[in-house]
């Protein structure tokens, strides 16, 4: 009983700890705009449309966060092997693997804009100085968030893989659920302010971003605080989600029916998401209505 | 046929050659295996091979956008197909290996489900995102209905766009790939789990207990890996972006199926040649 106390309180607190991940990540990458959404920040200034987007999409998010967080987590792990406290060891493994995102996203910036330069898109100091140090403080928030959770899963869960595995492992997943998430909110919401509310952008309008905010240019601090209103907070519910449930459906019910119990409970999870995704779906449908009123009205 | 309607047929089509090719090769890369571990070795194999297979199969369901999606301009989930792929499939693997000591068949559903698990909170969230964060209900620009519910979609789709969101049927899809691609990597890592605690402690002179953690690290790297091969290869196959198992796109997938089995028996083959050469 103890046992089941004590794992579902890291439980709860693997899945606090995953739900601040996947914000940080979502809100760090839509201020690099390192997700797909950056094909329009690299196609505006070939469209003649210059602007001071932050951009580094050198690799997508998940191989970018796989790599930071087994960096991070392989080095806390070799700083644990010495001996040194758990918590401390975390901190340094996360800030010297934040030092390589620094390095890639000044490299990434560096590269993409200049590639541009024949289109006459400057390559701005002053976006590389204020922007890279930000993306660095969200990216260290993830990163930590993502090995602490690794830690209590491998140090007080139990699970066989080792630490900078995990990492991996969840460094890849937290990508995939932040850009899956949290990428048409920054692509559509927020690059594309200038097309209407509650429809796609036409194709016809590829590479016209939103370029100036309310004073001067818009720059890529005001895009990470527009979208982690929603986009940033969606992401960190997905992941946590993720990883809570995971993890609940194992401590709690693994030992019923020798592991059935776990089984049975994540397809109901399954089950209860799958209603939650249609009853969304049909929703959308009765309250939002079709788009082709005008072609029934022309005919 | 005109230019324009033999196009998708160009991209999709099979090439008998090449397929045959890559049966021989796997047939040469599976004797290989038997010439160096008859018993052990080649079983660990099979399960590599099955693996990948299920892996590079699975791919196919999940709807992947890309970066149109990401603009509202396509249906799927706006990122890669091979790290979406990935990042469920790893999710599985990672549940697969917590329930590894509970048996096997156990901890291949346990890996399945958690895959499926991860697709079913993504695929919900990204329509949470479209409906209630942009005001875009799901569209798919493939099919006039939704070959489950019947819902019609062409209605639906915004102007100049392909399509948004993600309608039932991709929901669906994305389910079916993460639970395939979960079994497959938890299969990959029961079987070199097995083949490294048999093998390990002999080459290393040390107990079982021992190589726990050296088996354990080793078979977990190599699923990994043999995901992301598997996924990477995939995503060529399918070329950009799907909408899931009712895109023409999706009839791609013989062509999947003999390209993972051959990679995966290559990459099985050095697995299984570094505890048995």
């Amino acid at each position: 009983m103890v046992d089941i106390v004590f794992g579902i309180g890291i439980t709860a607190l693997t899945g606090a700890l995953a739900t601040i991940a996947g914000a940080a990540e979502d809100t760090e990458s839509n201020i690099g705009s390192q997700g797909d959404p950056n094909s329009q920040v690299q196609l505006a200034p070939q469209m003649g449309f210059m602007h001071r987007i932050f951009n580094k999409a050198v690799a997508g998010e998940p191989p970018a966060y796989g790599l930071w967080c087994a960096l991070g987590a392989g080095l806390a792990w070799a700083f644990m092997a010495m001996q040194i406290n758990p918590v401390l060891a975390i901190v340094l493994g996360s800030v010297l693997a934040v030092f390589v995102q620094g390095v890639y996203a000044t490299t990434a910036y560096l590269g993409r804009t200049a590639s541009l330069a024949k289109f006459g898109q400057p390559v701005y100091v002053d976006i590389l100085k204020s922007m890279t140090t930000v993306t660095m403080a969200h990216a260290f928030i993830a990163i930590f968030a993502t090995v602490a959770l690794c830690q209590l899963i491998n140090g007080a869960l139990g699970h066989p893989f080792p630490l900078p595995l995990l990492g991996l492992i969840w460094g890849i997943t937290l990508g995939a659920a932040g850009s899956a998430t949290g990428n048409p909110y920054y692509g559509k919401e927020r690059q594309y302010q200038n097309q209407k509310f509650g429809a796609g952008v036409p194709i016809s309008a590829s590479g016209n971003i939103v370029r100036y905010a309310e004073a001067g240019e818009r720059n890529s601090l005001d895009n990470g605080w527009f979208t982690a209103k929603i986009g940033g907070a969606a992401s960190g519910i997905c992941f946590g989600l993720i990883v809570f449930l995971e993890l609940w459906r194992t401590i709690l019910f693994e030992q019923i029916g020798a592991g059935w119990g776990a089984v049975i409970v994540g397809i109901l999870i399954i089950l209860i998401f799958t209603v939650v995704d249609r009853y969304i779906e049909v929703w959308a449908r009765k309250n939002y209505g079709p788009y082709s009123e005008i072609k029934e009205a022309s005919s | 046929m005109s230019a324009v309607a033999a196009k998708p047929q160009a991209g999709g089509a099979m090439n008998p050659g090449a397929m045959a090719v890559g049966i021989i090769l796997l047939i040469i890369m599976l004797g290989i295996c038997y010439m160096v571990s008859p018993g052990i070795g080649l079983v660990a194999l099979i399960g590599v091979i099955i693996g990948g297979v299920l892996i590079g199969f699975g791919v196919h369901f999940v709807p992947v956008g890309g970066a149109p999606a990401a603009m509202g301009q396509a249906p799927g989930i706006a990122t890669g197909v091979a790290m979406l792929a990935a990042g469920a499939g790893l999710a599985g693997l990672f549940g697969g290996a917590w329930a590894a000591e509970q048996g096997f068949v156990i901890a291949i559903v346990t890996g399945a489900v958690g895959g499926g698990m991860m697709m079913a909170i993504t695929c919900m969230m990204v329509n949470f995102v479209y409906v209630f964060g942009m005001g875009i209900p799901a569209a798919s620009g493939k099919v006039a209905k939704d070959p489950i519910t019947g819902d019609t979609q062409a209605e639906y789709k915004s102007q100049g766009t392909e399509g948004h969101g993600l309608p039932f049927v991709s929901f669906v899809g994305g389910v079916i790939g993460g639970i395939l691609g979960g079994a497959g990597g938890t299969l990959i890592y029961l079987e070199l789990l097995d083949l490294y605690k048999a093998t390990l402690p002999g080459i290393m002179s040390v107990t079982a207990a021992q190589v726990m953690p050296i088996a354990v690290s080793v078979a977990g790297i190599f699923a990994v890996a043999l995901f992301l091969v598997n996924a990477v290869l995939t995503a060529y196959n399918i070329t950009g972006t799907i909408e899931g198992p009712h895109d023409p796109k999706f009839k791609r997938w013989p062509r999947a199926i003999v390209a993972s089995a051959v990679a995966s028996a290559l990459c099985g083959l050095v697995a299984v040649l570094i505890v048995a050469f």
